[in-house]
């Protein structure tokens, strides 16, 4: 293979493990205490989250990358996997909101920041003392609705560079294997950077965090592609696969 | 932390595993147990190149590799990682499929060229992820970077990235008959479908064998054997599926014994499994009222 | 009339998602799974000895990717058995024989945790209580088992669209267990990120004030009675159904409602097939439909908030 396609594999998956670690910091999440309302954000681990949300959209990225005989547009696919993300975590977040408004009678209410640093609401106000906040108020699903978006297109970046004939050729399930081993790996890094909850953009910890956050994600995505450029250049997981 | 009762007996050498449970583990501490599976691990998934070496020594191979990943996992989420034991589990398999991809692409290649000295090179894959393990230990624990401070984090993602890529190989030697890459892209005899479309049980299923033993066990008074005791009946469990999938792609001789061996396995260590957590739990009522304190 | 049996199939695909999600939940909340959990196996530490079961197989997402990948290895096994001789029609076996495997799979998984997680709380005096462990198991199996054949349904589905709807090239390229892999964790992600709220912070803390947020004093001291004599989680399923439940179920039919809706139309737009195909223009149209929609979501989120800011005012109490 012509060294400046397998340059740009490399590029793409360095992108879009750097993504996926950037979308894990945008998301909020508030882990096990935001199930009891006790922290702001999402009552789940970001693994999970950021996992089931890229999946999503890698579905939806799968779908469009068939519409194309061959070589599918990197951007468009890539597009349509961001996009899946982002509705699932805009769904999932709006119904959390309506359990916490309508099933337990709270008001989401950021807990790192006084005032919504958008919409310009109160928040301490609304705070129940001796917790971190709760709900998904609407700097946090900003937040992450943008968190979706780039974690899903991270995914779906680099399954399309993997799968398309024009780039690395794999067949579809290796390829899909082998984005959600690097995604996997570069979300679960994110998730000890961050350790366990985060808001958002708005957080203290994101400034704190991201750089460090992105350092590793761009260690183990690099090293991760290096390994995925020795088996292209083997030639045995090509177009058909068989030597 | 956890206070595990000492054994007295260990003169018999525990080398079947059938044996093992009686001396809770004490023989196979935690890195003789690593040891142990490394070798074990990388001697069944080389020889498991040939499509000749029975399914059912691939499936030790592949309780033997969980167990130790189980192990690591064991070690390494005990001082809390912020995000979940699970969690460690499935960076394991994650990069297990990175570094058996690449393992088996480079071990056919060098076969095709070089002959059978190339069986050596899926273990360059495990090298590879072995490193970067390492490296993401080292991401993690240092102070310059994550600073999660766990004692033994490097050790324990080298090893977990190890287990995971033998266990990926293993599993696909079993649903393939060997790890050659052109048996694994390739439809399964009469069948328009490739051994590669498994994929996704291979991965959540080994990541299961490894998350799940710490996950279900937590808690003050978790001992080591009885964690690893689980690690072998989800091995069981793990076979019986796989042995139904190489039933459908190398037919019964190959499927049906590592069904049969899975189903044993599993009778024996869930039944010493459950025996041993009744008999050490605080009491085992039919059912009963729950003591009020305070509350 | 392809087009019409297109959007046919996914109506009855979104039918399968709302009661996948549904299920998935209320399985999770009779084993007490997942984040809430993480009070259920404080409690004991807190002295609060209880009667819940305390199933921690790992969190929602795995544990389901497990049983439905599990249910589709072994549906799709079944399906390349019998597909050449009987056809589509052997689905009518494969799905339902798949998500048994499945769901027992998933039961013998959680009836492993009740006893290692209880007997790791010896030192605080939690007993294994014999009832709660073998009166939990079935109610596990049978709501996993609606969950996952809906899911193994919704996989085969995909993966089957050109056969079942007679429009070629709609089928997903991913085999059936891999869509099954997909689909347990984002319905295991959903699961735990909405429906558990309702039991974690309504259902286990029903004896304190309704209206707040848990302070992190309460955590661990869980409600242990019932309406009549002591809570079991199965007691939690029939309060989480009304309200929890059904919003999980929602939020997952409406992602896999617009995630199809936007691709079907963007389809529609790109000529759908034949010379006028133009794959450019479905991607991109598909991609400006969920643009769409997610700028729907983010307005509608504000006004919910601002709603419930007016209606409820700031914090009163202590």
């Amino acid at each position: 293979m012509e060294p400046i396609t397998l340059v740009i594999i490399l590029v793409c998956i360095i992108i879009g493990g750097m993504l996926g670690s950037l979308g894990v910091h945008l998301l909020p999440v508030g882990g096990a205490p935001a199930a009891m309302a006790t922290a702001t954000g999402i009552a789940t681990g970001c693994v999970m989250l950021m996992t089931g949300s890229a999946v999503t959209g890698l579905f939806t990225a799968s779908s469009v990358a068939t519409f194309w005989e061959s070589n599918p547009s990197v951007l468009l696919v890539s597009l349509s996997g961001g996009v899946g993300a982002m509705l699932m975590m805009g769904f999932t977040m709006l119904i959390a909101n309506l359990i916490y408004i309508f099933g337990a009678g709270v008001v989401p209410v950021s807990g790192r920041a006084a005032v919504d640093p958008i919409t310009k609401e109160s928040q301490t106000e609304y705070k129940t003392p001796r917790t971190d906040g709760h709900g998904v108020p609407n700097v946090c699903f900003y937040s992450g609705i943008v968190g979706g978006f780039v974690g899903g297109f991270g995914g779906a970046l680099i399954y399309v560079v993997l799968v398309s004939s024009g780039y690395a050729g794999f067949s579809v399930e290796t390829a899909v294997v082998v984005a959600l081993g690097i995604f996997i790996a570069n979300a679960i890094m994110a998730a000890y950077n961050i350790g366990g909850t985060i808001e958002g953009f708005h957080d203290p910890k994101f400034k704190e965090r991201i750089v460090t956050g992105l350092t590793c994600a761009f260690v183990i995505s690099l090293m991760c592609g290096i390994m995925v450029l020795i088996a292209i250049e083997t030639g045995t997981l090509g177009a058909g696969g068989v030597l | 932390m956890t206070v595990t009762p000492a054994v007295e007996e260990e003169e018999k050498k525990g080398e079947k595993p059938k044996e093992k449970f009686k001396f809770s583990f004490d023989y196979f501490n935690e890195s003789r147990l690593g040891i142990f599976a490394l070798v074990v691990g990388a001697i069944i998934a080389v020889a498991a190149f040939f499509p000749s070496l029975p399914a059912f020594v691939k499936g030790i191979g592949v309780m033997a590799v969980i167990l130790w990943g189980a192990d690591s996992v064991r070690k390494t989420a005990r001082y809390g990682l912020g995000t979940g034991v699970p969690s460690i589990g499935v960076l394991a398999v994650g990069f297990g499929l990175v570094g058996a991809t690449t393992g088996m692409a480079i071990g056919s290649e060098i076969y095709h060229y070089f002959g059978s000295i190339g069986i050596l090179g899926a273990l360059a894959g495990v090298a590879f992820m072995a490193v970067i393990g390492y490296v993401s230990g080292v991401l993690a624990n240092s102070e310059r970077f994550i600073g999660m401070k766990i004692p033994g984090l490097e050790r324990g993602m080298a090893e977990l990235a190890m287990a995971g890529t033998l266990a990926i190989i293993l599993e696909c030697s079993i649903v393939a008959g060997s790890w050659y890459i052109g048996d694994i892209l390739s439809p399964i005899k009469g069948y328009n479908i490739a051994p590669v479309a498994f994929i996704a049980v291979m991965f959540i299923l080994a990541g299961f064998g490894m998350l799940q033993p710490y996950n279900s066990c937590l808690g003050a008074d978790e001992r080591r054997g009885r964690t690893l005791l689980m690690a072998i009946e989800i091995g069981g469990i793990n076979c019986i599926i796989l042995g139904a999938v190489a039933t459908l792609s190398l037919g019964a001789v190959q499927g049906v014994p590592l069904l049969v061996m899975g189903a044993i396995v599993w009778v024996v260590f869930y039944r010493a499994y459950m025996k041993a957590c009744m008999d050490e739990s605080y009491a085992t009522p039919g059912t009963g009222l729950i003591k009020t304190l305070g509350g | 009339m392809p087009v019409i049996s297109l959007f046919a199939w996914m109506l009855v695909i979104v039918f399968l998602a709302f009661v996948a999600c549904m299920f998935e939940d209320l399985e999770s909340d009779v084993g007490s799974q997942s984040n809430p959990n993480s009070q259920v196996q404080l409690a004991p530490e807190m002295g609060y000895i209880h009667r819940y079961y305390n199933k921690a197989i790992s969190g929602e997402g795995l544990s389901y990717a497990l049983a439905c990948t599990i249910a589709g290895t072994i549906a799709l096994l079944l399906l390349l058995q019998f597909e050449p001789t009987y056809g589509p029609k052997a689905a009518i076996l494969a799905i339902p024989v798949g998500a048994a495997v499945g769901s027992i799979s998933h039961m013998i998984r959680s009836s492993v945790c009740y006893p290692g997680r209880e007997a790791a709380h010896k030192r605080f005096e939690q007993p294994i209580y014999l009832d709660v462990f073998y009166g939990h198991l079935v109610p596990i199996a049978t709501h996993n088992f609606i969950a996952v054949i809906c899911i193994t349904a919704i996989a085969y589905i995909q993966s089957h669209l050109t056969v079942l709807s007679g429009v070629s090239g709609t089928s997903n390229p991913f085999p059936l267990p891999l869509l099954c892999l997909i689909w347990g964790i984002t319905v295991g992600a959903i699961g735990s990120s909405t429906g558990d709220i309702h039991y974690g912070t309504e259902r286990e803390f029903q004896d304190r004030p309704f209206g707040e947020g848990r302070r992190v004093i309460y955590h661990g001291q869980i409600c242990r009675y019932g309406d009549c004599g002591i809570r079991t989680s199965k007691d939690v399923v029939a309060f989480c159904a009304k309200y929890g439940g059904p919003a999980t179920g929602l939020t997952f039919g409406l992602i896999v409602l617009f995630e199809n809706w936007r691709t079907v139309i963007g389809m529609m737009l790109g000529g759908l097939t034949g010379a006028a195909w133009n794959p450019g223009i479905a991607a991109a149209s598909g991609v400006g439909l969920g643009i769409a929609v997610a700028i729907v979501l983010i307005v509608l989120n504000t006004w919910l908030v601002r709603w419930a800011r007016k209606k409820y005012g700031p914090f009163v109490g202590e």
